[in-house]
Protein backbone atom coordinates (compact mmCIF):
# COMPACT_ATOMS: atom_id res chain seq x y z
CA UNK A 1 0.00 0.00 0.00
CA UNK A 2 1.86 2.90 -1.48
CA UNK A 3 0.94 6.37 0.10
CA UNK A 4 2.05 9.80 -1.20
CA UNK A 5 4.04 11.16 1.76
CA UNK A 6 4.80 14.69 2.28
CA UNK A 7 8.15 15.25 4.38
CA UNK A 8 8.74 18.63 5.78
CA UNK A 9 7.39 20.44 2.42
CA UNK A 10 7.92 24.17 2.52
CA UNK A 11 7.29 26.84 0.29
CA UNK A 12 8.81 30.41 0.19
CA UNK A 13 8.28 33.12 -2.88
CA UNK A 14 11.45 35.89 -2.09
CA UNK A 15 11.26 36.38 1.46
CA UNK A 16 7.69 35.41 2.17
CA UNK A 17 6.94 32.19 3.58
CA UNK A 18 3.80 31.42 1.76
CA UNK A 19 3.38 27.48 3.40
CA UNK A 20 5.80 26.40 6.54
CA UNK A 21 7.02 23.21 6.18
CA UNK A 22 5.45 20.11 7.16
CA UNK A 23 4.17 16.76 7.03
CA UNK A 24 1.28 14.95 5.10
CA UNK A 25 0.61 11.58 4.04
CA UNK A 26 -2.28 10.87 1.57
CA UNK A 27 -2.91 6.78 2.26
CA UNK A 28 -4.33 4.61 -0.41
CA UNK A 29 -8.08 3.63 0.09
CA UNK A 30 -8.70 6.96 2.25
CA UNK A 31 -10.11 10.26 1.09
CA UNK A 32 -7.58 12.82 2.87
CA UNK A 33 -9.29 16.00 3.46
CA UNK A 34 -7.10 19.43 3.24
CA UNK A 35 -9.37 22.31 4.24
CA UNK A 36 -8.53 26.01 5.47
CA UNK A 37 -9.69 29.88 4.96
CA UNK A 38 -9.36 31.66 2.00
CA UNK A 39 -5.79 32.03 1.15
CA UNK A 40 -4.25 29.62 3.36
CA UNK A 41 -1.87 27.97 0.85
CA UNK A 42 -3.96 24.84 0.06
CA UNK A 43 -3.93 25.03 -3.43
CA UNK A 44 -0.24 25.99 -3.15
CA UNK A 45 0.22 22.47 -1.57
CA UNK A 46 -1.40 21.06 -4.65
CA UNK A 47 0.94 23.04 -6.81
CA UNK A 48 4.03 22.17 -5.02
CA UNK A 49 2.91 18.30 -5.39
CA UNK A 50 1.90 18.42 -8.90
CA UNK A 51 5.58 19.93 -10.23
CA UNK A 52 4.14 23.53 -11.05
CA UNK A 53 6.15 25.17 -8.22
CA UNK A 54 9.42 23.95 -6.86
CA UNK A 55 10.38 23.00 -3.41
CA UNK A 56 11.87 25.32 -1.13
CA UNK A 57 12.29 22.98 1.60
CA UNK A 58 11.48 19.14 2.45
CA UNK A 59 10.71 16.08 0.25
CA UNK A 60 7.94 14.15 -1.44
CA UNK A 61 7.80 10.32 -2.25
CA UNK A 62 5.27 7.84 -3.50
CA UNK A 63 6.09 4.46 -2.70
CA UNK A 64 9.67 4.58 -4.30
CA UNK A 65 9.39 7.21 -6.70
CA UNK A 66 10.88 10.86 -5.29
CA UNK A 67 8.96 13.02 -6.80
CA UNK A 68 11.08 16.16 -5.12
CA UNK A 69 12.65 17.41 -8.22
CA UNK A 70 9.74 15.99 -10.61
CA UNK A 71 7.83 18.15 -13.58
CA UNK A 72 4.54 17.85 -13.99
CA UNK A 73 4.78 15.56 -17.21
CA UNK A 74 6.70 13.64 -14.66
CA UNK A 75 4.16 13.56 -11.86
CA UNK A 76 1.50 12.94 -14.32
CA UNK A 77 3.39 9.66 -15.39
CA UNK A 78 3.47 8.52 -12.01
CA UNK A 79 0.11 8.18 -11.71
CA UNK A 80 -0.67 11.79 -9.82
CA UNK A 81 -3.68 13.32 -11.32
CA UNK A 82 -5.56 16.56 -10.21
CA UNK A 83 -8.34 19.12 -11.30
CA UNK A 84 -8.37 22.84 -10.46
CA UNK A 85 -9.95 25.09 -8.70
CA UNK A 86 -11.14 27.24 -11.46
CA UNK A 87 -11.74 24.72 -13.98
CA UNK A 88 -9.36 24.19 -17.05
CA UNK A 89 -10.93 22.68 -20.02
CA UNK A 90 -9.95 22.40 -23.42
CA UNK A 91 -12.84 24.75 -24.53
CA UNK A 92 -12.90 24.18 -28.35
CA UNK A 93 -12.19 20.58 -28.01
CA UNK A 94 -15.08 18.04 -27.67
CA UNK A 95 -15.81 16.36 -24.41
CA UNK A 96 -14.54 12.98 -25.49
CA UNK A 97 -11.58 14.77 -26.90
CA UNK A 98 -10.97 16.55 -23.75
CA UNK A 99 -11.44 13.06 -21.58
CA UNK A 100 -9.22 11.23 -24.38
CA UNK A 101 -5.93 13.55 -23.46
CA UNK A 102 -6.06 12.10 -20.05
CA UNK A 103 -5.32 8.50 -21.50
CA UNK A 104 -1.80 9.61 -22.50
CA UNK A 105 -0.43 7.97 -20.04
CA UNK A 106 -1.35 4.82 -20.97
CA UNK A 107 -0.36 5.40 -24.68
CA UNK A 108 2.24 2.67 -25.55
CA UNK A 109 2.24 3.24 -29.51
CA UNK A 110 5.64 4.25 -30.70
CA UNK A 111 6.34 7.50 -32.22
CA UNK A 112 6.45 5.40 -35.77
CA UNK A 113 3.18 3.88 -35.40
CA UNK A 114 1.90 7.19 -34.81
CA UNK A 115 3.19 9.23 -36.99
CA UNK A 116 1.77 7.07 -40.09
CA UNK A 117 -1.43 5.34 -38.11
CA UNK A 118 -0.31 2.40 -38.03
CA UNK A 119 -2.61 -0.57 -36.72
CA UNK A 120 -1.27 -0.46 -33.36
CA UNK A 121 -1.80 3.25 -32.82
CA UNK A 122 -5.37 2.71 -34.75
CA UNK A 123 -5.85 0.02 -32.25
CA UNK A 124 -5.35 1.84 -29.33
CA UNK A 125 -6.96 5.14 -30.01
CA UNK A 126 -10.17 2.65 -30.32
CA UNK A 127 -9.59 1.08 -27.20
CA UNK A 128 -9.14 4.69 -25.74
CA UNK A 129 -12.39 5.63 -26.80
CA UNK A 130 -14.16 2.67 -25.65
CA UNK A 131 -12.79 3.53 -22.08
CA UNK A 132 -13.80 7.18 -22.07
CA UNK A 133 -17.27 6.10 -23.27
CA UNK A 134 -17.31 4.08 -20.38
CA UNK A 135 -16.07 7.35 -18.08
CA UNK A 136 -19.08 9.24 -19.97
CA UNK A 137 -21.50 6.83 -18.93
CA UNK A 138 -20.39 6.41 -15.56
CA UNK A 139 -20.93 10.18 -15.07
CA UNK A 140 -24.54 10.04 -17.56
CA UNK A 141 -22.93 12.30 -19.99
CA UNK A 142 -22.85 10.08 -22.76
CA UNK A 143 -25.36 12.61 -24.55
CA UNK A 144 -22.71 15.27 -24.37
CA UNK A 145 -19.59 13.13 -26.24
CA UNK A 146 -19.52 15.27 -29.23
CA UNK A 147 -20.57 18.69 -27.58
CA UNK A 148 -17.47 21.11 -27.35
CA UNK A 149 -16.39 21.50 -23.79
CA UNK A 150 -16.83 24.90 -23.31
CA UNK A 151 -20.35 24.85 -24.32
CA UNK A 152 -21.40 23.28 -21.25
CA UNK A 153 -23.14 24.01 -18.13
CA UNK A 154 -20.64 24.83 -14.88
CA UNK A 155 -21.32 21.55 -13.05
CA UNK A 156 -21.16 19.86 -16.45
CA UNK A 157 -17.55 21.28 -17.13
CA UNK A 158 -16.21 20.23 -13.92
CA UNK A 159 -17.53 16.60 -14.55
CA UNK A 160 -15.16 16.77 -17.67
CA UNK A 161 -12.79 17.65 -15.56
CA UNK A 162 -13.28 14.85 -13.40
CA UNK A 163 -13.23 12.27 -15.78
CA UNK A 164 -10.58 13.72 -17.54
CA UNK A 165 -8.33 13.25 -14.23
CA UNK A 166 -9.86 9.59 -13.82
CA UNK A 167 -8.68 8.70 -17.41
CA UNK A 168 -5.15 9.00 -16.02
CA UNK A 169 -5.67 5.93 -13.90
CA UNK A 170 -4.30 7.27 -11.36
CA UNK A 171 -3.27 5.94 -8.07
CA UNK A 172 -3.50 9.52 -6.39
CA UNK A 173 -6.34 11.76 -7.24
CA UNK A 174 -6.12 15.82 -6.07
CA UNK A 175 -9.16 17.07 -6.23
CA UNK A 176 -9.23 21.32 -5.84
CA UNK A 177 -12.84 22.63 -4.58
CA UNK A 178 -14.43 19.59 -6.73
CA UNK A 179 -18.05 20.51 -5.80
CA UNK A 180 -17.66 24.58 -5.52
CA UNK A 181 -20.58 25.83 -7.25
CA UNK A 182 -22.57 22.74 -7.57
CA UNK A 183 -25.70 22.05 -5.77
CA UNK A 184 -25.76 20.08 -2.66
CA UNK A 185 -28.12 17.10 -4.14
CA UNK A 186 -25.48 16.73 -6.94
CA UNK A 187 -22.68 17.32 -4.46
CA UNK A 188 -23.33 14.31 -2.39
CA UNK A 189 -23.65 12.08 -5.70
CA UNK A 190 -20.24 13.23 -6.68
CA UNK A 191 -19.26 12.27 -3.01
CA UNK A 192 -20.42 9.11 -3.43
CA UNK A 193 -18.76 8.90 -6.59
CA UNK A 194 -15.36 9.66 -4.77
CA UNK A 195 -16.01 7.58 -1.93
CA UNK A 196 -16.31 4.82 -4.59
CA UNK A 197 -12.72 5.57 -6.20
CA UNK A 198 -11.00 5.26 -2.60
CA UNK A 199 -11.91 2.19 -1.93
CA UNK A 200 -13.19 0.13 -5.49
CA UNK A 201 -10.28 -2.11 -6.82
CA UNK A 202 -7.10 -1.29 -5.76
CA UNK A 203 -8.33 1.83 -4.31
CA UNK A 204 -7.21 5.43 -4.95
CA UNK A 205 -5.64 7.83 -2.54
CA UNK A 206 -7.55 11.02 -2.83
CA UNK A 207 -6.81 14.16 -1.23
CA UNK A 208 -9.63 16.64 -1.39
CA UNK A 209 -9.24 20.12 -1.27
CA UNK A 210 -12.95 21.81 0.73
CA UNK A 211 -14.49 24.89 1.56
CA UNK A 212 -17.54 23.16 2.14
CA UNK A 213 -17.06 21.83 5.62
CA UNK A 214 -20.63 19.46 5.89
CA UNK A 215 -19.18 17.86 2.60
CA UNK A 216 -15.63 17.65 4.32
CA UNK A 217 -17.08 16.27 7.38
CA UNK A 218 -19.10 13.39 5.88
CA UNK A 219 -16.33 12.05 3.47
CA UNK A 220 -13.10 12.67 4.92
CA UNK A 221 -11.35 9.65 6.41
CA UNK A 222 -8.31 12.27 8.16
CA UNK A 223 -8.32 15.75 7.82
CA UNK A 224 -5.42 18.84 7.83
CA UNK A 225 -6.11 22.13 8.57
CA UNK A 226 -4.01 24.77 6.79
CA UNK A 227 -4.22 28.04 8.01
CA UNK A 228 -1.88 31.08 6.45
CA UNK A 229 0.38 28.64 5.46
CA UNK A 230 0.74 26.83 8.70
CA UNK A 231 -0.62 23.62 10.00
CA UNK A 232 -2.52 24.18 12.55
CA UNK A 233 -4.70 20.87 13.49
CA UNK A 234 -4.92 17.36 11.92
CA UNK A 235 -6.45 14.04 12.75
CA UNK A 236 -10.23 12.74 11.89
CA UNK A 237 -13.20 15.06 10.80
CA UNK A 238 -14.70 15.18 14.30
CA UNK A 239 -11.74 15.95 16.08
CA UNK A 240 -10.87 18.71 13.48
CA UNK A 241 -13.90 20.53 13.94
CA UNK A 242 -14.23 20.22 17.48
CA UNK A 243 -10.36 21.60 17.74
CA UNK A 244 -10.46 25.21 19.69
CA UNK A 245 -7.57 26.57 17.28
CA UNK A 246 -9.84 25.45 14.33
CA UNK A 247 -12.59 26.63 15.01
CA UNK A 248 -10.94 30.06 16.16
CA UNK A 249 -9.31 30.11 12.95
CA UNK A 250 -11.54 28.73 10.26
CA UNK A 251 -14.67 29.01 11.99
CA UNK A 252 -14.44 32.00 13.68
CA UNK A 253 -17.40 32.61 15.79
CA UNK A 254 -20.31 31.78 12.95
CA UNK A 255 -21.54 28.07 13.68
CA UNK A 256 -22.53 27.41 10.80
CA UNK A 257 -19.89 28.44 8.73
CA UNK B 1 -7.87 17.48 -71.01
CA UNK B 2 -4.80 18.31 -70.63
CA UNK B 3 -5.00 20.75 -73.74
CA UNK B 4 -7.64 22.92 -71.41
CA UNK B 5 -5.52 22.54 -68.28
CA UNK B 6 -1.89 23.43 -70.12
CA UNK B 7 -1.83 27.06 -70.15
CA UNK B 8 -2.86 26.71 -66.46
CA UNK B 9 -0.08 23.73 -65.26
CA UNK B 10 1.54 26.91 -63.80
CA UNK B 11 -0.71 27.83 -61.60
CA UNK B 12 -1.15 24.37 -60.42
CA UNK B 13 2.65 24.31 -58.94
CA UNK B 14 2.08 27.32 -57.31
CA UNK B 15 -0.80 25.48 -55.82
CA UNK B 16 0.88 22.45 -54.52
CA UNK B 17 3.97 24.04 -53.92
CA UNK B 18 2.25 26.84 -51.94
CA UNK B 19 0.36 24.47 -49.95
CA UNK B 20 3.17 22.18 -49.14
CA UNK B 21 4.42 25.51 -47.73
CA UNK B 22 1.40 26.02 -46.05
CA UNK B 23 1.05 22.43 -44.31
CA UNK B 24 4.56 23.43 -43.16
CA UNK B 25 3.47 26.33 -41.34
CA UNK B 26 0.12 24.66 -39.97
CA UNK B 27 1.60 22.20 -38.10
CA UNK B 28 3.98 24.26 -35.76
CA UNK B 29 0.34 26.40 -35.43
CA UNK B 30 -1.15 22.96 -34.47
CA UNK B 31 1.09 22.04 -31.69
CA UNK B 32 1.07 25.45 -30.26
CA UNK B 33 3.97 27.67 -31.55
CA UNK B 34 4.24 30.65 -33.10
CA UNK B 35 6.94 30.14 -35.42
CA UNK B 36 7.16 31.74 -39.07
CA UNK B 37 10.62 29.86 -40.05
CA UNK B 38 9.13 28.02 -42.83
CA UNK B 39 10.36 29.78 -45.42
CA UNK B 40 13.99 29.46 -44.00
CA UNK B 41 13.53 26.29 -44.05
CA UNK B 42 11.93 26.27 -47.41
CA UNK B 43 15.36 28.54 -48.51
CA UNK B 44 17.52 26.06 -47.17
CA UNK B 45 15.82 22.99 -48.93
CA UNK B 46 15.68 24.40 -51.92
CA UNK B 47 19.43 25.53 -52.35
CA UNK B 48 20.90 22.21 -51.53
CA UNK B 49 18.80 20.95 -53.40
CA UNK B 50 19.80 22.79 -56.23
CA UNK B 51 23.55 23.48 -55.34
CA UNK B 52 23.69 19.35 -55.21
CA UNK B 53 22.39 18.51 -58.54
CA UNK B 54 23.66 21.48 -60.31
CA UNK B 55 27.37 21.73 -58.51
CA UNK B 56 27.71 18.03 -57.86
CA UNK B 57 25.90 15.96 -59.93
CA UNK B 58 23.78 14.69 -57.93
CA UNK B 59 20.22 12.62 -59.28
CA UNK B 60 17.71 15.78 -58.72
CA UNK B 61 15.49 13.40 -56.20
CA UNK B 62 18.54 13.10 -54.41
CA UNK B 63 19.37 16.70 -53.93
CA UNK B 64 15.87 17.09 -52.47
CA UNK B 65 16.16 14.18 -50.16
CA UNK B 66 19.18 15.75 -48.89
CA UNK B 67 17.61 19.22 -49.01
CA UNK B 68 14.55 17.65 -46.73
CA UNK B 69 17.19 15.68 -44.36
CA UNK B 70 18.49 19.52 -43.84
CA UNK B 71 15.17 21.03 -43.71
CA UNK B 72 14.90 18.94 -40.53
CA UNK B 73 18.10 19.09 -38.88
CA UNK B 74 17.39 23.09 -38.81
CA UNK B 75 13.89 22.66 -37.43
CA UNK B 76 15.44 20.23 -34.69
CA UNK B 77 18.46 23.08 -34.33
CA UNK B 78 15.81 26.07 -34.28
CA UNK B 79 13.69 24.01 -31.87
CA UNK B 80 16.12 24.50 -29.45
CA UNK B 81 15.86 27.73 -28.41
CA UNK B 82 12.54 28.27 -29.79
CA UNK B 83 10.90 26.14 -26.68
CA UNK B 84 12.00 28.66 -24.34
CA UNK B 85 9.72 30.94 -25.62
CA UNK B 86 6.48 31.70 -25.73
CA UNK B 87 4.01 34.05 -28.19
CA UNK B 88 5.48 36.59 -30.01
CA UNK B 89 8.90 36.07 -28.78
CA UNK B 90 8.90 32.91 -31.06
CA UNK B 91 7.90 34.80 -34.06
CA UNK B 92 10.58 37.27 -34.17
CA UNK B 93 12.95 34.51 -33.35
CA UNK B 94 11.69 32.47 -35.96
CA UNK B 95 11.61 35.78 -37.85
CA UNK B 96 15.31 36.22 -37.01
CA UNK B 97 16.39 32.67 -38.08
CA UNK B 98 14.90 33.29 -41.74
CA UNK B 99 16.95 36.65 -42.12
CA UNK B 100 19.47 34.90 -41.14
CA UNK B 101 19.35 31.89 -43.67
CA UNK B 102 18.75 34.90 -46.30
CA UNK B 103 21.77 37.06 -45.37
CA UNK B 104 23.85 33.78 -45.99
CA UNK B 105 22.47 32.48 -49.00
CA UNK B 106 23.58 36.47 -49.98
CA UNK B 107 26.80 36.66 -48.77
CA UNK B 108 28.31 33.16 -49.64
CA UNK B 109 28.53 34.12 -53.51
CA UNK B 110 30.13 31.69 -54.55
CA UNK B 111 27.86 28.47 -52.88
CA UNK B 112 24.80 30.17 -53.56
CA UNK B 113 25.27 32.47 -56.47
CA UNK B 114 24.33 35.78 -54.03
CA UNK B 115 22.61 38.64 -54.65
CA UNK B 116 22.23 37.23 -58.60
CA UNK B 117 20.53 34.32 -57.70
CA UNK B 118 21.18 30.54 -58.43
CA UNK B 119 20.36 29.72 -62.38
CA UNK B 120 20.56 26.99 -64.55
CA UNK B 121 18.61 24.36 -62.50
CA UNK B 122 16.87 21.46 -64.36
CA UNK B 123 13.10 21.09 -64.63
CA UNK B 124 12.94 17.73 -62.99
CA UNK B 125 9.87 18.29 -61.24
CA UNK B 126 6.39 17.84 -62.75
CA UNK B 127 3.30 19.01 -62.01
CA UNK B 128 2.67 15.55 -61.12
CA UNK B 129 5.38 15.05 -59.12
CA UNK B 130 4.61 17.90 -57.42
CA UNK B 131 0.64 16.93 -57.05
CA UNK B 132 2.06 13.33 -55.50
CA UNK B 133 3.94 15.02 -52.76
CA UNK B 134 1.33 17.70 -51.57
CA UNK B 135 -1.48 14.25 -51.51
CA UNK B 136 1.80 12.60 -49.39
CA UNK B 137 1.94 15.31 -47.32
CA UNK B 138 -1.43 16.23 -46.64
CA UNK B 139 -1.79 12.17 -46.12
CA UNK B 140 0.46 12.10 -43.26
CA UNK B 141 -0.57 15.26 -41.35
CA UNK B 142 -3.82 13.64 -41.37
CA UNK B 143 -2.72 10.16 -40.20
CA UNK B 144 -0.55 11.81 -37.69
CA UNK B 145 -3.68 13.95 -36.36
CA UNK B 146 -5.77 10.87 -35.44
CA UNK B 147 -3.90 9.23 -32.96
CA UNK B 148 -1.69 10.60 -29.95
CA UNK B 149 0.16 13.10 -31.51
CA UNK B 150 -2.58 14.97 -32.68
CA UNK B 151 -3.86 14.66 -29.47
CA UNK B 152 -0.75 16.01 -27.96
CA UNK B 153 -0.42 18.38 -29.92
CA UNK B 154 -4.12 19.69 -29.62
CA UNK B 155 -4.03 19.83 -25.78
CA UNK B 156 -0.13 21.59 -25.92
CA UNK B 157 -1.60 24.49 -27.79
CA UNK B 158 -5.14 24.89 -26.13
CA UNK B 159 -3.23 24.77 -22.07
CA UNK B 160 -0.12 23.56 -21.85
CA UNK B 161 0.03 23.85 -18.35
CA UNK B 162 -2.89 21.45 -18.07
CA UNK B 163 -1.37 19.14 -21.32
CA UNK B 164 1.72 19.15 -18.82
CA UNK B 165 -0.21 18.12 -15.81
CA UNK B 166 -2.11 15.13 -17.55
CA UNK B 167 1.45 13.60 -18.45
CA UNK B 168 2.43 15.32 -21.81
CA UNK B 169 5.65 16.27 -22.12
CA UNK B 170 5.48 19.78 -24.10
CA UNK B 171 9.18 20.06 -25.21
CA UNK B 172 8.93 16.47 -26.59
CA UNK B 173 6.17 18.04 -28.83
CA UNK B 174 7.46 21.22 -29.40
CA UNK B 175 10.48 19.83 -31.07
CA UNK B 176 8.46 17.03 -33.37
CA UNK B 177 6.43 19.52 -35.13
CA UNK B 178 9.37 21.70 -35.53
CA UNK B 179 11.10 18.54 -37.10
CA UNK B 180 7.90 17.64 -39.22
CA UNK B 181 7.97 21.56 -40.19
CA UNK B 182 11.99 21.52 -41.20
CA UNK B 183 11.16 18.58 -43.36
CA UNK B 184 7.95 19.77 -45.26
CA UNK B 185 9.12 23.12 -46.09
CA UNK B 186 12.62 21.28 -47.06
CA UNK B 187 10.87 18.85 -49.13
CA UNK B 188 9.05 21.88 -50.89
CA UNK B 189 12.02 23.73 -51.06
CA UNK B 190 13.64 21.14 -52.83
CA UNK B 191 10.71 20.60 -55.20
CA UNK B 192 10.50 24.60 -56.00
CA UNK B 193 14.18 24.86 -56.78
CA UNK B 194 13.50 22.04 -59.37
CA UNK B 195 10.61 23.72 -61.23
CA UNK B 196 11.49 27.04 -61.36
CA UNK B 197 14.89 27.15 -62.96
CA UNK B 198 16.47 29.82 -60.47
CA UNK B 199 16.49 30.55 -57.26
CA UNK B 200 16.84 34.21 -55.28
CA UNK B 201 17.49 34.83 -51.93
CA UNK B 202 15.14 37.67 -51.53
CA UNK B 203 12.02 35.09 -52.48
CA UNK B 204 12.51 33.48 -49.03
CA UNK B 205 12.40 36.31 -47.41
CA UNK B 206 8.94 38.35 -46.78
CA UNK B 207 7.07 36.74 -50.07
CA UNK B 208 6.86 32.97 -49.34
CA UNK B 209 6.60 33.82 -45.25
CA UNK B 210 3.59 36.28 -45.78
CA UNK B 211 1.99 34.00 -48.66
CA UNK B 212 2.51 30.87 -46.15
CA UNK B 213 0.86 33.26 -43.01
CA UNK B 214 -1.77 34.00 -44.88
CA UNK B 215 -3.13 30.93 -46.78
CA UNK B 216 -3.08 28.91 -43.41
CA UNK B 217 -5.29 32.13 -41.82
CA UNK B 218 -7.53 32.27 -45.25
CA UNK B 219 -7.78 28.60 -45.02
CA UNK B 220 -8.02 27.47 -41.87
CA UNK B 221 -5.59 26.52 -39.15
CA UNK B 222 -6.67 23.04 -37.50
CA UNK B 223 -7.52 20.99 -40.71
CA UNK B 224 -5.25 19.39 -43.31
CA UNK B 225 -7.56 20.67 -45.95
CA UNK B 226 -7.55 24.07 -44.67
CA UNK B 227 -3.80 25.25 -46.23
CA UNK B 228 -4.89 23.95 -49.44
CA UNK B 229 -8.22 25.85 -49.67
CA UNK B 230 -6.23 28.64 -48.72
CA UNK B 231 -3.34 28.53 -51.11
CA UNK B 232 -5.90 27.68 -53.80
CA UNK B 233 -7.91 31.04 -52.97
CA UNK B 234 -4.56 33.07 -53.25
CA UNK B 235 -3.03 32.05 -56.16
CA UNK B 236 -6.84 32.36 -58.12
CA UNK B 237 -7.68 35.60 -57.22
CA UNK B 238 -5.19 37.84 -58.58
CA UNK B 239 -5.94 35.42 -61.87
CA UNK B 240 -9.96 36.52 -61.12
CA UNK B 241 -9.20 40.21 -60.49
CA UNK B 242 -6.94 40.37 -63.28
CA UNK B 243 -9.08 43.21 -65.02
CA UNK B 244 -8.89 45.23 -61.76
CA UNK B 245 -5.15 45.63 -62.53
CA UNK B 246 -4.04 48.07 -60.38
CA UNK B 247 -6.38 47.75 -57.53
CA UNK B 248 -5.70 43.67 -57.24
CA UNK B 249 -3.32 43.81 -54.15
CA UNK B 250 -6.36 46.62 -52.31
CA UNK B 251 -8.46 43.63 -52.89
CA UNK B 252 -6.35 40.97 -51.32
CA UNK B 253 -5.82 43.17 -48.48
CA UNK B 254 -9.65 44.14 -47.98
CA UNK B 255 -10.09 39.97 -48.72
CA UNK B 256 -7.65 38.95 -46.04
CA UNK B 257 -9.13 41.58 -43.19
CA UNK B 258 -13.42 40.52 -44.12
CA UNK B 259 -12.09 36.82 -43.73
CA UNK B 260 -10.34 37.34 -40.33
CA UNK B 261 -13.04 39.37 -38.93
CA UNK B 262 -16.11 36.93 -40.24
CA UNK B 263 -14.67 33.83 -40.59
CA UNK B 264 -12.01 33.67 -37.82
CA UNK B 265 -11.03 29.81 -38.10
CA UNK B 266 -10.33 30.36 -41.81
CA UNK B 267 -12.76 29.26 -44.93
CA UNK B 268 -12.47 25.43 -44.43
CA UNK B 269 -12.36 25.24 -41.09
CA UNK B 270 -15.46 27.42 -40.43
CA UNK B 271 -17.42 25.25 -42.59
CA UNK B 272 -16.38 22.33 -40.91
CA UNK B 273 -17.51 23.88 -37.38
CA UNK B 274 -20.99 25.28 -38.41
CA UNK B 275 -21.46 21.39 -40.34
CA UNK B 276 -20.88 19.81 -37.43
CA UNK B 277 -22.73 22.31 -34.75
CA UNK B 278 -25.77 21.46 -37.46
CA UNK B 279 -25.30 17.57 -36.83
CA UNK B 280 -25.47 17.92 -33.20
CA UNK B 281 -28.60 20.22 -33.84
CA UNK B 282 -30.07 17.57 -36.06
CA UNK B 283 -29.41 14.83 -33.50
CA UNK B 284 -30.93 16.59 -30.73
CA UNK B 285 -27.73 17.12 -29.19
CA UNK B 286 -27.40 20.83 -29.03
CA UNK B 287 -30.03 22.32 -26.36
CA UNK B 288 -29.66 25.51 -24.80
CA UNK B 289 -26.15 24.79 -23.81
CA UNK B 290 -26.28 26.52 -20.14
CA UNK B 291 -29.71 24.94 -18.95
CA UNK B 292 -28.04 21.58 -20.23
CA UNK B 293 -28.04 20.43 -16.65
Amino acid sequence: MSSLVLTGVGKRFGGLQAVSPFDMEIARGKITGLIGPNGAGKTTVVNLITGVYKLSQGSIRFGDIDLTEATRHEVARAGLARTYQTIRLLPDATVVANVMIGMYRHQRASLLSQLFALPSSRAETARFRDEVFHLLERFGMTRYAEYPAGALSYGDQRRVEMMRALALKPEVLLLDEPVAGINEVEAAKLGDIFRALATEGKGMAVLLIEHNMRFVTNLCDYVYVLDSGTLISQGSAEQVVNDPVVVKAYLGDDEDA
Amino acid sequence: MMNFFAPHLPLLDLIFVGTGYALSQAIVFRAGTFSVATSGFAAVGAYAAAILTVKHGFHPAAGVAVGTLLGLLCGLLLSVPLARLRGVYQAIASLAFVEIVVAFILFFEELTGGPLGFHNIPRAATTWTLFLAMLATMALLILLGKGGIGRAFDAIRQDPPVAASLGVNPTKYHVLSFALSGAIAGLFGGLDAMRNFSLTAEQFGFAILIGTLSAVVLGGRRSVMGPLVGTTILVLLPEIFRPLADYRQAIYGLLLVVVMAFLPFGVYDTIIMKLHNRRLARAGMLLPPKAAS
